[in-house]
């Protein structure tokens, strides 16, 4: 029994110390990986890169020139003919409307929200809806950075 | 020979500038560039929509951006009509608790079960005397004020807390919900919901760029047509969720921050939330099959 036990061990290592076939072995594993790797690289270079541009900032200024650009625009819009009374141009049409207010906000990077779209009736609307600024702090921010009274402090621990 | 004369041909019938190219070459080249154009195009036509049903003479539509998810900046891509008894009717609250306590509430069956002295094991016969050894008079061991004795007004079985709102109370709970969402710009209409990679990180940075929130629920129309790209990045995501049309509730709208909707999905939602407001009570239930239901 342990004769022929120690015959099969022996035969065992003959064949393992015979490295011929299992070279073989392996060497079949390793050409089929190389041009695999090859393949994943080339199909990764192909998507194209979507790289997510920087945050904007929420905070909004109405320009000086506010007036001027949304003339402009109106122009741009509606034709150049448009009468002194620029202001009481109607936005009923969907095209005219649409084309309007995606200017506006592409030119000044701030977009009139969903809940407010169905109020822009009129180019005035449009105009009062940009003259009012949109901060971006907090209302305990802004209470930090106002005047405050000597005996009022303001700890804001989170 | 015979390719020399068809290259001739085809020369002959279609004449421009000087090709050097084999015509073969041609056929081949020309399906690579076709994509390019669609890709590079930048002013493409805006996708407006209007209100299909009727709307009532005295509220006009309400509007909403459409937007696209195939790229980070494609805000605005078009503008949709929305209608005003759908999107813009009274901000009942009242409705909206009620629908939504019912939806947490009609599926529940609570399985608590407590014995009472009836059921407790043992207690049938009289522990001692009424009378004469001095202690408290009893009559069984299992009674509620023993120890080891059953519950008085425990649960009693399994309960069911099944109710049902009437089906115009819950058609209006979706209503106020779509309402409070457009009200709070917590609502995004979107083209269609291809995406451009199945990457989850895209939707998530696209959702952080364009600040919609931790959660967003989106709704496509059909369970079977919804495109691999976003079935594949939404699995992967937990807040980020997808439903088909007939999967919108309350609940999950007051749960996700934004929702996204398509613009088939609104005309759906609009076209099934409408026929209520003008429907003859059924003489049989809607469940049964109907000639004219929607």
């Amino acid at each position: 029994m342990a004769a022929l036990w120690v015959a099969g061990v022996a035969r065992k290592s003959l064949t393992v110390a015979a490295g011929a076939p299992r070279r073989e072995f392996w060497s079949r594993f390793r050409k089929e990986k190389q041009p695999m790797e090859a393949e994943t690289v080339e199909e990764v270079k192909k998507e194209p890169v979507l790289v997510c541009p920087p945050l904007r900032s929420q905070a909004y200024l109405p320009p000086e020139d506010l007036q001027s650009r949304l003339e402009s625009h109106v122009k741009e819009v509606f034709g150049s003919s448009v009468p002194t009374s620029w202001q009481e141009i109607s936005l009923e049409d969907v095209h005219m409307k649409f084309s309007f207010l995606a200017r506006l906000a592409d030119d000044l990077g701030h977009a009139v929200p969903n809940s407010r779209l169905h109020q822009m009736c009129r180019v005035r609307d449009v105009l009062d809806f940009y003259t009012v600024p949109v901060q971006d702090r907090s209302k305990f921010d802004e209470l930090i950075a106002s005047n405050l009274p000597p005996n009022l402090k303001i700890t804001w621990g989170y | 020979m015979l390719q020399l004369v068809r290259a001739g041909a085809r020369a002959w019938l279609r004449p421009r500038g000087c090709r050097g190219l084999n015509a073969l070459a041609e056929e081949a080249v020309q399906p690579a560039e076709k994509p390019e154009p669609l890709a590079n195009a930048g002013p493409q036509a805006p996708v407006l929509r209007r209100c299909e049903l009727p709307v009532p003479l005295h509220r006009r539509p309400v509007q909403a951006w459409v937007e696209s998810l195939r790229g980070y900046e494609q805000e605005r891509v078009g503008l949709t009509e929305l209608h005003p008894d759908v999107f813009s009717t009274a901000p009942r609250l009242d409705i909206l608790h009620q629908v939504a306590i019912w939806q947490k509430n009609f599926k529940r069956i609570s399985y608590a079960k407590t014995k009472t002295r009836a059921e407790v094991r043992g207690g049938g016969r009289k522990p001692w005397q009424q009378k004469g050894s001095g202690r408290a008079r009893h009559g069984s061991i299992r009674s509620p004020i023993w120890r080891g004795g059953g519950v008085a007004h425990g649960p009693r079985g399994p309960t069911s807390y099944y109710y049902m709102l009437p089906m115009k109370v819950r058609v209006q709970g979706l209503k106020v919900a779509l309402t409070v969402k457009l009200a709070q710009d917590d609502l995004h209409i979107v083209d269609s919901l291809e995406l451009p990679t199945a990457d989850p990180q895209y939707l998530m940075e696209l959702a952080r760029y364009r600040r919609w929130g931790d959660s967003v629920l989106f709704v496509d129309l059909e369970h079977d047509d919804m495109p691999q790209n976003v079935v594949a990045a939404t699995s992967g995501l937990k807040t980020f969720n997808l439903v088909p049309a007939v999967g919108l509730n309350v609940h999950s709208m007051l749960k996700h921050q934004t929702l996204v909707l398509t613009l088939p999905t609104v005309a759906f939602l609009e076209e099934k939330l409408l026929w209520h407001d003008s429907r003859y009570t059924p003489l049989y239930p809607f469940r049964l099959p109907y000639r004219d239901f929607p």
